[in-house]
């Protein structure tokens, strides 16, 4: 389960995060909607404790991301955009040492090395060294060793960014799956149809705020409600500029109770 | 294997196996740092395969390059300390004269080790991926200290390593030093460079911490104020002198005032009065065996004073670091609005003889180099330095009698120059081609030829540097007051030494780029920065003796002393004029032979 309590982040005077207030259980597929620079990686590095937030609690399966940060991080698997992995290691070395980080006993962590090899199809690059990998490799690689662990949280900034079909689909599926399975999935896109294929709610962010939030019925019915044909319409209206809302007054209603 | 080749079918089928007993949990400090060192040795291991592997070559030449610069050094310290031997014999005077000497250098490594490792562990620890994804993980804020601050220690030490073990080893063959001396050699000096790298971190830390938005300004302060006290050092050394420059009384002049590196405090004079009682070790006289014992002692204390520093820095990483790295990412970066300076226009106007797409891409590089104050404030604290020293050489023209003399100041000054200039071209100028590596389809889908890309690159560096340069050495043969002849010989010089080192830098730049490395410092760091600075040293030499022995040798003769009276003056002329013929065609072959492989291997590049 992820808890946003109140959450507020800025950069100098700007600010990146207001006032965030959102509960995940466990077992959801939340997405995380929203333009560019809207707010999504801020709340997300707060999530997994390279940011600390200027007000407000993040809690993680019950850890204060803050002060408990090592536990947090503990049940937490995290791909960013643009995943790090060691040039000088080897797809199996890093899963390796990744096992190792989360304490998993040797005989599971091979165990468990091999089903992530299989699972993704990773055995005829594994042994090279992770600098030869293309965008798809790494990325590939990223995700098994976010599952090694079994965290109950997996948190993915952008994760179909860059990927070919055949991969955004089987990311599409483990997602699911994985929810299924009891894990919290938070992620993070740009993507509509993504968020509408895959997500059990959707929660729509501009400016640093989070300006609708609901399961993609809600938000379709919401969309009708307001004389929108589709949700792209919707979230264009959400997001838009403050003189682009003022152009299309009539619908301009306050989504932020919504919200709540 | 193609990215495509996931196979999404087996992944739906195989569903998530949850039996495994084994729960993720965090690790026991000691379970951390076995991982962490396992980690270490791996990345190692996999690194030196792979340059066996692939680059057998480049690793053997940067060996045999190390290996000429460690003999080379040992040598000079070794008739160094043989001259000194030789010039003091007296034991005491000797021991005191070495270990001045010594608490001298270490005290300048001292801060110059604190500068460098905390400017290393700020790039470490807050600017790299690899710090960014360890925070990400449930290891602990300290080991990830102390994982990128060991790493940051040896990438920092090593020159230290380079430049000490050489003087060190030859002072032990000079006094027939014992086993012992060289045993606890690599241990002291371990222990004494953990000192400043300890400092230089918990700095680093505790800046980024208490003043993440101001740091720079406050750094900047910080940097200002400390040129400041080392120009008013370098000036109060050498403006209040009253012995005779050069002498026994001048060098004990010296000494004394420099008798504040001394202090029992510093980590340097440890080092110092420990090795030189390890020299002077044994077993079988009692005052050896003291030595031997207070050698061991000295050891102790630095290295327990390494082991404190080391513990305080751990701890600041523990209290500060987390939140350090959250309130420097999130710390506001204004939005600047930029338009074309003065500085722009001015260059564009003195270059309207070049082409347009010529001057742009030069106006282009200008700008980055004017936004970029990591350039040029170096830039300008080394040649502001330079500058200082050279406005202080005045008191050798009313103190040294021997034109000779000052004929060969000046000539050192142009090298030093040269070399300064050097270093500046493979930290910038060099790593400019790898630069545009993933920016390069900008530039490679411009209607601009190639070769208009790496001239704009070299002229901009030669046109940039010909004017500090020609400055510098304007300034030290005014102070000298050296005669005419001299100073058109230095400014021909110094203009064969900026398009040459400018050459050899875009050329080589070109020719060995990498374009996978982000950091200009990695790039200069490299094979093809180290074989840049090899290059460029060998031809400042080469260049220097070229053109200033023969017009030294012409200024003996027709200068009326003793020498005049052995010295043929027309058949010096005639060398004069050789020298500077070769040391044009040198320089016109260092500019041009890099610059045409240069110019070869840009053509064929791929990205």
């Amino acid at each position: 389960m992820i808890e946003f309590c109140h959450v507020s982040r800025s950069y100098g005077r700007k600010v990146a995060v207001a006032d965030l207030d959102l509960v995940v259980p466990s077992g959801e597929l939340f997405a995380f909607l929203g333009p560019n620079g809207a707010g999504k990686t801020t709340s997300i590095k707060v999530l997994v404790g390279l940011l600390r937030p200027s007000s407000g609690r993040v809690r993680v399966c019950g850890f204060d991301v803050e002060s408990e940060t090592r536990q947090a991080n503990s049940v937490v698997g995290y791909i960013p955009d643009e995943p790090y992995l060691y040039d000088k290691l080897t797809g199996r070395e890093f899963l390796q040492f990744i096992a190792g980080m989360y304490g998993l006993p040797t005989h599971v962590a091979d165990e468990r090395i091999a089903r992530e090899i299989a699972r993704f199809e990773l055995a005829d690059f594994v042994d090279d060294l992770c600098e030869s990998y293309s965008h798809g490799m790494k990325q590939r690689v990223a995700l098994a060793a976010a599952l090694l662990h079994d965290p109950d949280v997996l948190v993915l900034d952008e994760p179909t960014v860059g990927l070919d079909p055949r991969t955004v689909r089987m990311m599409k599926d483990l997602l699911r799956e994985r929810a299924a399975m009891g894990t919290t999935v938070f992620m993070s896109t740009h993507s509509l149809s993504v968020a509408e294929e895959i997500a059990d709610r959707v929660g729509i962010v501009d400016r640093g705020r989070l300006r609708c939030v609901g399961t993609i019925d809600e938000l379709r019915r919401r969309s009708r409600s307001l004389g929108k044909m589709s949700l792209e319409q919707l979230f264009l209206e959400i997001t838009a500029s403050p003189d682009e809302a003022a152009a299309a007054a009539p619908v301009s209603a306050s989504p932020d109770e919504d919200a709540a | 294997m193609n990215d495509a080749s996931v196979n999404p079918s087996r992944a739906s089928r195989e569903p998530l196996d949850r039996s495994f007993p084994a729960r993720a949990r965090v690790l026991a400090a000691p379970e951390e740092t076995a991982l962490f060192w396992r980690l270490r040795r791996r990345l190692m291991t996999n690194s030196f395969r792979e340059s066996i592997a692939r680059s057998r070559l480049r690793v053997a030449l940067a060996t045999a390059l190390t290996l000429v610069l460690w003999v080379g050094l040992f040598v000079l310290f070794l008739l160094g300390f043989e001259f000194l031997d030789d010039a003091i014999p007296e034991p005491v005077t000797h021991d005191e004269t070495v270990r001045a000497m010594y608490s001298i250098f270490f005290a300048s490594l001292t801060v110059m080790l604190v500068i460098s490792n905390a400017i290393i562990v700020y790039s470490n620890l807050y600017r790299s991926d690899e710090a960014t994804f360890l925070l990400t993980t449930p290891a602990r804020a300290e080991r990830v200290f102390l994982h990128k601050f060991q790493q940051g220690m040896l990438f920092s030490s090593w020159g230290f390593l380079l430049l000490g073990s050489p003087m060190l080893v030859a002072y032990g063959i000079v006094v027939e030093a014992p086993w012992f001396y060289y045993g606890v050699l690599l241990p002291y000096l371990a222990a004494f460079a953990y000192i400043p790298g300890s400092l230089g971190a918990i700095l680093c830390m505790l800046v980024v911490r208490c003043i993440p938005t101001n740091r720079v300004h406050v750094l900047t302060v910080a940097g200002v104020l400390a040129a400041l006290v080392g120009g008013w050092l370098m000036w109060s050394l050498a403006s209040r002198q009253t012995s005779e420059l050069l002498t026994p009384g001048w060098f004990l002049e010296m000494l004394a005032r420099l008798r504040a590196s001394e202090s029992r405090m510093l980590p340097s004079w440890w080092l110092s009065s420990g090795l030189l009682e390890a020299a002077r070790s044994g077993w079988r006289d009692p005052s050896a065996r003291t030595a031997m014992v207070e050698s061991v002692l000295f050891l102790a204390v630095t290295t327990s004073n390494a082991l404190v520093l080391h513990q305080l820095a751990v701890w600041t990483a523990g209290v500060t670091y987390r939140s350090g790295y959250s309130a420097l990412l999130g710390a506001h970066v204004a939005r600047r609005r930029l338009k074309m300076s003065w500085m722009d226009r001015a260059a564009s106007t003195v270059m309207r003889p070049l082409s347009a797409r010529l001057r742009l891409l030069i106006v282009k590089d200008l700008r980055l180099f004017r936004r970029d104050p990591v350039q040029w404030s170096q830039f300008l604290i080394f040649f502001g330095l330079l500058g200082l020293y050279f406005l202080n050489t005045r008191r050798l023209s009313y103190d040294v009698n021997y034109a000779s003399w000052v004929n060969m100041i000046s000539f050192l000054n142009l090298a030093v120059v040269g070399l300064l200039l050097s270093t500046f071209t493979t930290r910038f100028i060099f790593p400019m081609i790898s630069l545009e590596g993933r920016r390069f389809w900008i530039l490679g889908r411009l209607p601009v030829k190639r070769d208009t890309i790496l001239w704009s690159k070299f002229l901009f560096a030669a046109a940039g540097s010909l004017v500090p340069c020609a400055l510098l050495v304007l300034l030290s043969d005014l102070m000298l007051g050296v005669s005419p002849l001299v100073v058109w010989v230095h400014l021909l010089a110094c203009a064969l030494l900026c398009s040459g080192l400018s050459g050899i830098a875009v050329g080589l730049g070109a020719k060995l780029p990498n374009l996978r490395e982000d950091s200009p410092a990695r790039i200069a760091a490299g094979f093809g920065g180290t074989l840049n600075l090899v290059l460029s040293a060998l031809y400042i030499v080469s260049l220097v003796v070229m053109t200033t022995v023969p017009c030294h040798f012409y200024l003996l003769a027709t200068q009326g002393g003793n020498e005049a009276l052995l010295l043929n003056a027309s058949r010096q002329w005639n060398w004069l004029m050789l020298g500077l013929l070769g040391g044009c065609l040198l320089g016109i072959a260092a500019t041009a032979v890099p610059m045409v492989v240069g110019f070869r291997a840009f053509r064929e590049l791929e990205t």
